[in-house]
């Protein structure tokens, strides 16, 4: 097979996801306005909290504002779980038809995130054209947006292998929407998509920010806002990458476990 | 060489023993007990290249099961099976381009696309080429009526439409051998005539092996000449659909419209299957009692309004084998020259 019929159905089905995205219209405009809001309530809460108490955790307020409003334009696309999909096809049987096919079925599920992504990627322009109107955020140099970038795209799949995990458990529950919940929450709080790590008292911040959610948003926006100095770029992004061959290592010997499962119990 | 071989296959499940209610969902978590089911018990069969067989049994015979292990999906727990020359659970990709399934119970065109571009995606997944492409679909299209729909998304079309698409998407990459699971299921009578059509059609142009699994033996009057008979797990028959009429459709059944109630009604040589008003249904052995004779004594000894006589039907012929069990004919016949008649009114095993 050439390289080409290899990628063949990966491409197909990414544009495939693309297009399905699109068709959902009214989702798109509701996604932008609660967007939008959330960009505007932030800015008001950090503005408030600044008046109270200059600078907490050292963060001045300008850096504060663009790391909020940059955090929430990144779920945009963070916020996609290609792989929420194993859980319905495991529920309703439906995977044994997948694995009938001749394609590798989390390649299936990461190229159905990418054309979702691809499409979502899309709504960060006029996203961050409208948060402009709201709230001044700092443009960083070409070299910190290009670090900024890596940056994000390791985190883009750290949290993909995160939700593949937590999806793949349903192999064994039927149901993982708890735990799914549970870990949306803590990937929210800890890897600081909320609020900056920095917020974390001593001890527990260090814990925090050893932890592999804070790979997902916190890496990224520190050096986006400068926070992170071009030194520290190599080594924050390195950690990722630990983090991404864990899950990624992880993800493969569970994948295979739950098609043994498939193939011994018949599902 | 067979296209299907299998050997003393043999597949056995093992689950953790549930017990019921709150506390014992509790104990199911902890407690490592298994029961073991043996959903096939030493199956084998060999199917030639453009065969079209029906493989038929009650429900949990083992009938999916052994379908699941063709297509790879389910590793047997012993004996061999090959399929075009591939063992199928321990080359599933490879297997999976040779074979097309088409499940009447669920889709596999996607929901939120229009039926076109499940196709689209389907010619990408198997790297089919964009002329071979274009072919099949001009092709299916006419021969199931597709055109209308072709750009509805698949969510909005009606169960037969749906079908048809899946039909078409089973058969877009030229597989070898198609596995057919309770295809006309839901359907309604022409709707189920266009799909009989279409696979009696691609079984003879292009020479594509099918099996059928079905509990509409009217699919497998109409397309197959071989079936396999499965029960509890074991193959209970395997040849011409024939053989089995000839010797287990020996009964016929003889409607007599008498003009009165006749409390007292009887003949010899048949036994009452049923009546309701004045309406008397009789079946009776063809080898034993000659339908002319029969008719003769009904309308010497009562006034009747109209007689007919009713064959079986090949569901009707499965269902007396699932009770009394099959045995081989020639050694039959000579242990029991008069078959035994059916017992009263047995409920199909569906």
């Amino acid at each position: 097979m050439t390289l080409e019929e290899t990628i063949e159905p990966y491409r197909e089905f990414a544009l495939k996801a693309f297009a399905r995205e699109a068709t959902y219209r009214v989702d798109v405009f509701t996604n932008l306005g609660s967007l939008i809001l959330r960009v505007y309530l932030l800015r008001q809460l950090w503005v408030a909290l600044y008046s109270q108490n200059a600078a907490p955790a050292g963060i001045p307020l300008h850096a504060m504002l663009t790391y909020a409003t940059v955090a929430l334009l990144m779920s945009l696309v963070l916020e996609i779980d290609g792989t929420r999909s194993i859980r319905e096809k495991v529920r309703e049987g439906t995977i044994a038809t997948d694995l009938m096919k001749p394609i590798v079925l989390p390649l299936y599920f990461f190229s159905d995130g990418i054309g979702q992504t691809l499409f979502h990627s899309l709504l960060i322009v006029p996203a961050l054209a409208l948060s402009l109107l709201l709230v001044h955020i700092d443009v960083p140099s070409f070299t910190t947006f290009a670090a900024f970038t890596l940056s994000f795209i390791a985190g883009y799949a750290v949290n993909f292998f995160l939700n593949f995990l937590m999806n793949v458990v349903a192999f064994w529950t039927l149901e993982t929407f708890a735990i799914q919940l549970m870990v949306r929450w803590a990937s929210d709080l800890l890897g600081g998509q909320l609020v900056p790590l920095d917020f974390f008292p001593g001890i527990l911040g260090k814990i925090v920010e050893s932890l592999p959610f804070a790979a997902i948003y916190s890496t990224p926006l520190r050096i986006y806002i400068g926070e992170l100095p071009p030194a520290a770029w190599p080594g924050a992004i390195a950690s990722q990458l630990a983090w991404l061959a864990l899950f990624g290592c992880a993800s493969t010997v569970i994948w295979r476990a739950a098609e043994r499962r498939v193939v011994s119990q018949g599902g | 060489m067979p296209i299907i071989e299998t050997h003393e296959l043999r597949k056995v499940f093992r689950s953790v023993k549930r017990t019921p209610g709150a506390l014992g969902a509790l104990r199911t978590l902890f407690s490592r007990e298994h029961v073991e089911r043996v959903a096939v018990e030493g199956v084998s069969m060999s199917l030639e290249a453009g065969e079209l067989v029906g493989y038929i049994g009650p429900n949990g015979a083992g009938k999916s099961t052994t379908i699941k292990m063709m297509t790879g999906i389910l590793t047997p727990t012993s004996g061999d099976i090959r399929v075009a020359g591939i063992v199928p659970h321990l080359d599933r990709r490879r297997n999976a381009r040779n074979i097309g399934v088409v499940f009447g119970q669920r889709s596999q065109l996607y929901w939120d696309l229009p039926l076109v571009e499940s196709f689209e995606l389907l010619r990408a997944i198997y790297n089919v080429p964009r002329e071979r492409y274009l072919v099949n679909l001009k092709e299916f299209t006419e021969l199931l009526e597709m055109g209308e729909f072709m750009n509805t998304p698949v969510r909005q079309l009606s169960l037969g439409q749906r079908m048809r698409g899946d039909f078409a998407a089973a058969m877009m990459h030229d597989p070898r051998i198609v596995y057919l699971d309770e295809p006309t299921i839901g359907l309604d009578v022409l709707a189920k005539e266009a799909i009989r059509t279409f696979v009696a059609r691609i079984n003879a142009e292009r020479g594509t092996t099918f099996i059928l699994t079905t509990h509409d033996l009217a699919d497998v009057e109409r397309l197959c000449r071989r079936i396999v008979l499965i029960d509890t797990g074991r193959i209970i028959y395997d040849g011409a659909i024939e053989v089995i009429k000839e010797q287990y459709g020996t009964h016929r059944t003889l409607v007599v419209e008498l003009c009165d109630d006749e409390p007292d009604f009887a003949v010899d040589g048949a036994d009452i299957e049923s009546r309701a008003g004045t309406i008397v249904r009789l079946r009776f052995d063809r080898k034993l009692v000659k339908a002319d004779q029969l008719i003769r004594q009904v309308t010497e000894r009562y006034c009747v309004n109209d007689v007919s006589i009713e064959e079986p039907e090949l569901e009707s012929i499965i269902r007396r084998i699932y009770v009394e069990g099959y045995t081989d004919p020639s050694a039959a016949l000579a242990a029991h020259p008069a078959l035994p008649s059916l017992p009263a009114s047995p409920s199909l095993p569906t």
